[in-house]
């Protein structure tokens, strides 16, 4: 089972497809959750993820608005797309009925 | 970000691996954090990275069976070099007279001390440069941690005036300075007692160790000649180390005999001192003659 952190990545390293890189996944995150996401828990949880074998990376091509340095790209891999759904299904499975699942269902 | 912010934040991320640190530095140029979110974010991500590394139980032994040690060793060893060299210097510089230098006499054992003097600061550089080597090589991505916590072994021995008690307990040579009644003039010169051994500590043991640690940290990069002759010719100086603060265990071994012999005139192992980084220029000075006969 994922945790909730790791979720946030998986989904955010999914939406971005083939530009999902660390800084990118970040800002996804940021403007999804509202909240600050860190260098430090990004790229942990990056490393857990990949040991896990649910996302591949590589250090990519530099860039000239990076000032030359390389992205660290990630890309999720079947397993890790299968992760990401089963923990979305749990959840929704879980909330079934709960009053801010439903006020969340009424939300236009 | 400011340069010096920029530098501090480079200085930081070293302690990661090569790659994170380009990507992470990447990340701070195209998200334009400022100076102090970028410190931040880096040291989250160097602590996260360190306590990941101390799950294991190899940098523990590394702490335990080197850091600690040769922390205390090197304490050790710069309070007796300091207190010895002390004597000297109270009694040349503190009443001085041209008379040293106009006297033949007078003059040799000037040189003669001179020489002892440096010879043993010489060898006390070479002692701190190794061990630091040795930190280097050994801890690898541990390092910030274990020279952190090597300063910090320096700083608190010197501070709980280990060298003293342990001076005792080793059974040294000869009595520690502050203890010494017959030259307690000197010692009670607060320069001499005080600042003196500090000032040795800092430019003969953690400079010098800190220049070791980073060559011990290159070494990784480097694939030198014949590793095994320079690693047998760093430990033998850290022996001599050893040897040279426990002069207790040849005391011991005689003093534990029935009827204890008078102690040997046993060979000083300082010369032993200078192999380390001796050994490591000769390696590193062939290494790069050979890249560059290759290149061209």
């Amino acid at each position: 089972m994922l945790g909730e952190f790791e979720y946030l990545l998986l989904t955010a390293a999914v939406r971005l497809g083939e530009d999902a890189y660390g800084a990118a996944i970040r800002q996804e995150i940021e403007a999804a959750t509202g909240r600050r996401c860190s260098i430090g828990a990004l790229y942990t949880t990056l490393d857990r993820l990949e040991t896990k074998g649910l996302v591949k990376t590589w250090m990519g091509d530099a860039t000239p608005q990076r000032g030359g340095r390389a992205k660290r790209m990630v890309r999720v891999n079947a397993k890790g797309v299968q992760a990401a759904a089963s923990f979305y299904n749990a959840i929704a499975r879980v909330s079934h009925g709960v009053s801010w699942e439903a006020k969340r269902a009424g939300e236009p | 970000m400011s340069r010096f912010s920029r530098w501090l934040v480079e200085a930081v991320s070293r302690a990661l691996e090569p790659d994170e640190q380009e990507a992470v530095s990447g990340d701070f140029v195209e998200c334009g954090a400022t100076g102090p979110q970028a410190l931040r974010d880096v040291l989250g991500l160097v602590a996260r990275r360190q306590l990941e590394l101390w799950k294991n139980w190899r940098p523990w032994l590394t702490l335990c069976a080197m850091v600690v040690p040769l922390a205390i060793l090197l304490s050790l060893v710069s309070r007796i070099i300091a207190d010895g060299s002390s004597l000297y210097a109270w009694m040349y510089l503190n009443n001085w007279t041209w008379t040293y230098v106009t006297n033949a006499g007078a003059r040799i054992d000037l040189i003669g001390y001179a020489a002892a003097v440096l010879l043993k600061f010489l060898a006390l550089l070479c002692w701190s440069w190794t061990a630091g080597f040795m930190l280097g090589a050994c801890s690898r991505r541990t390092a910030p941690v274990n020279v952190a916590l090597f300063c910090l072994a320096l700083v608190l021995a010197e501070l709980l005036d280990a060298p003293r008690y342990l001076g005792h307990w080793l059974i040294l040579p000869r009595p520690l300075g502050h203890t010494d009644s017959v030259h307690g003039g000197v010692y009670s010169v607060m320069f001499y007692s005080v600042v003196f051994p500090l000032i040795i500590q800092m430019f003969l043991v953690v400079l010098p160790s800190m220049w070791g640690v980073r060559n011990g940290l290159r070494l990784q990069t480097l694939r030198l000649p014949r590793p095994t002759i320079l690693w047998a010719c760093v430990l033998a100086t850290v022996t001599a180390l050893g040897t040279e603060s426990s002069v207790w265990w040849q005391f011991r071994t005689w003093d534990l005999r029935p009827n204890p012999a008078p102690v040997p005139h046993l060979p000083s192992l300082l010369p032993v001192a200078f192999l380390g980084p001796v050994s490591y220029w000769v390696a590193t000075s062939s290494y790069f003659k050979k890249r560059e006969s290759k290149e061209i």
